[in-house]
């Protein structure tokens, strides 16, 4: 099972998808903006990035912006917005999302199946480099 | 001062009738210039001079084509013949059109314009313009646009909540339920889905119409695309006993270079669209055959049919068939005019076969 960190910023959907992954049998941990997620992502480590676009203090664009890609190594980023066919969607592909899925449209058991998914496929990001950590 | 009491009566005529047409041109509101059969300017009244920043002496007998710059409102500079009053003057025929025009100072003004041929003997021999600032006019568009996409995602935010804590009790995530239960949820979850169609179309319909729908092109695999939107569309054929029948005609997995949003917002479209106008105990069909040089994708159903009446305006906004308004009370209207938007960002096609008896077959067209 995967290591999942889960960036939304409305507690309510933030509460669910945690509910979900961890009936799925993921180990996750949350974050409820941008900031904190890039406080969190490297000490956690996690194999799959669930990232909110619109968040207040900083955005999920702001975060792939600030990330390191040499801190990425393999990490899977799948976006999940509700602003679908938008230019902030093509700017996320840019910064290394590996997939975006819509949230009004996306079923519980959808959301698990799509994170399998995603963790199965390939390089998540095509800017991800494999780098080594210091021990 | 000219002295026109020796002139003749008819003279004294024609001047007066001149000075009137001078008046009337010059204290219209709107922008109007007069061209020759040379193209050359003949009169410009001052909102035009106004609009534009020249003087009239910088554009009385000049050629109008090469001392006024259009643009096209994508920033295209338009080319002589692609200008509304050659086109005027080379067919006849009044021209309208929206375009932007390059003042003095260099600025774009956004004009709505109307050209008309001046015509002697049948023969034009010269054009006149009217044109009026349309600046206003797009900042409201662009702010209508900018409140729809703002307000649209702030309504999907709670509904996205409700949704999935819904699925989540319907799922059993929270305990088993009970069959009354279970069926209660569904009715939140179908009525939830209602909703979200509509802030869907009413988000895609904003992005389509202020140009700044964003495509995405990336290997899409269609039984992966088919597996996520089916589940909903056959509760909602369940709903009305209509037998929905998926055919992909391929051996193995078809992967074309698409965008995976929009194509599950057309095909959800179209089949909603096809369960919703097809009575009861009915059957819709989906068929996905994978061509040298494209995908088609056929939605059939047993339904009410498109009259034939109507069939030219089945793609545009509010269109809804004489024979389902009484029927079907819910749509809107915007379905299909979405889903022409949507196939047009894509490089897409879509076209039908309708018959009032057995029903419509919808094509579309995917480029691979």
């Amino acid at each position: 099972m995967a290591k999942i960190l889960v960036v939304e910023d409305d507690r309510d959907l933030n509460k669910a998808y945690c509910i979900i992954l961890r009936h799925e049998g993921h180990e996750v941990i949350t974050a409820f903006d941008g900031k904190e997620a890039l406080a969190k992502v490297d000490e956690f480590e996690p194999d799959l990035i669930l990232l909110d676009l619109l968040m207040p203090i900083m955005g999920g664009l702001e975060f792939l912006q600030s990330w390191s890609t040499a801190d990425r190594k393999n990490v899977k980023v799948l976006i999940f917005t509700n602003m679908e066919n938008s230019p902030e969607i093509s700017e996320a592909y840019k910064l290394g999302a590996s997939r975006c899925i819509i949230k009004s449209w996306t079923a519980p058991h959808n959301l698990a199946r799509v994170v399998t998914e995603t963790l199965k496929s390939g390089n998540g990001s095509p800017k991800a480099k494999r780098v080594k950590t210091p021990a | 001062m000219t002295d026109h009491s020796k002139l003749k009566p008819g003279q004294q005529k024609n001047i007066r009738e001149s000075r009137e047409a001078d008046a009337l041109f010059n204290s219209m509101g709107d922008g109007a210039i007069t061209t020759d059969e040379f193209g050359r300017i003949t009169r410009i009244n001052k909102p035009a001079l106004k609009m534009l920043g020249f003087s009239r002496t910088e554009l009385i007998g000049q050629p109008f084509l090469k001392n006024v710059v259009a643009e096209t409102l994508d920033g295209k500079v338009m080319g002589v013949i692609d200008r509304p009053i050659t086109q005027a003057f080379l067919t006849g025929k009044p021209v309208l059109g929206k375009m932007l025009y390059r003042t003095k100072r260099g600025d774009l003004l956004p004009v709505d314009i109307n050209v008309s041929p001046l015509m002697f003997d049948n023969k034009p021999v010269g054009a006149i313009e009217v044109f009026r600032d349309i600046s206003l006019e797009l900042e409201i568009d662009r702010m209508k646009s900018e409140f729809i996409s703002l307000a649209s995602h702030q309504l999907r935010t709670p509904l996205s909540a409700i949704k999935t804590y819904t699925h989540m009790l319907s799922d059993g995530y929270m305990g088993e339920l009970n069959e009354l239960q279970k069926s209660s949820l569904e009715t939140i979850i179908n009525a939830s889905n209602r909703m979200n169609e509509l802030i869907s179309t009413l988000l895609n319909i904003t992005r389509i119409e202020s140009g700044t729908i964003s495509v995405n092109l990336k290997t899409v695999d269609i039984d992966e695309l088919l597996k996520e939107i089916l589940p909903e569309l056959t509760i909602m054929a369940d709903g009305k006993a209509i037998r929905l029948n998926v055919k992909v005609h391929a051996n193995g997995s078809i992967k074309i270079k698409t965008d995976s949003l929009i194509v599950k917002e057309v095909i959800t479209n179209l089949i909603s669209n096809a369960i919703k106008y097809t009575p009861d105990n009915g059957q819709v069909s989906l068929d996905i055959k994978p061509r040298t040089n494209d995908l088609l994708i056929e939605v059939k159903d047993t339904g009410w049919g498109i009259p034939e009446n109507a069939r030219d305006k089945v793609f545009t906004k509010f269109f809804r068939g004489s024979n389902i308004v009484k029927k079907e009370t819910s749509g809107t209207g915007l379905g299909l005019y979405l889903v022409k938007g949507l196939l047009d960002a894509l490089g897409g096609k879509i076209w039908f076969k309708s018959d009032e008896k057995k029903g419509t077959i919808f094509y579309i067209s995917l480029p691979r």
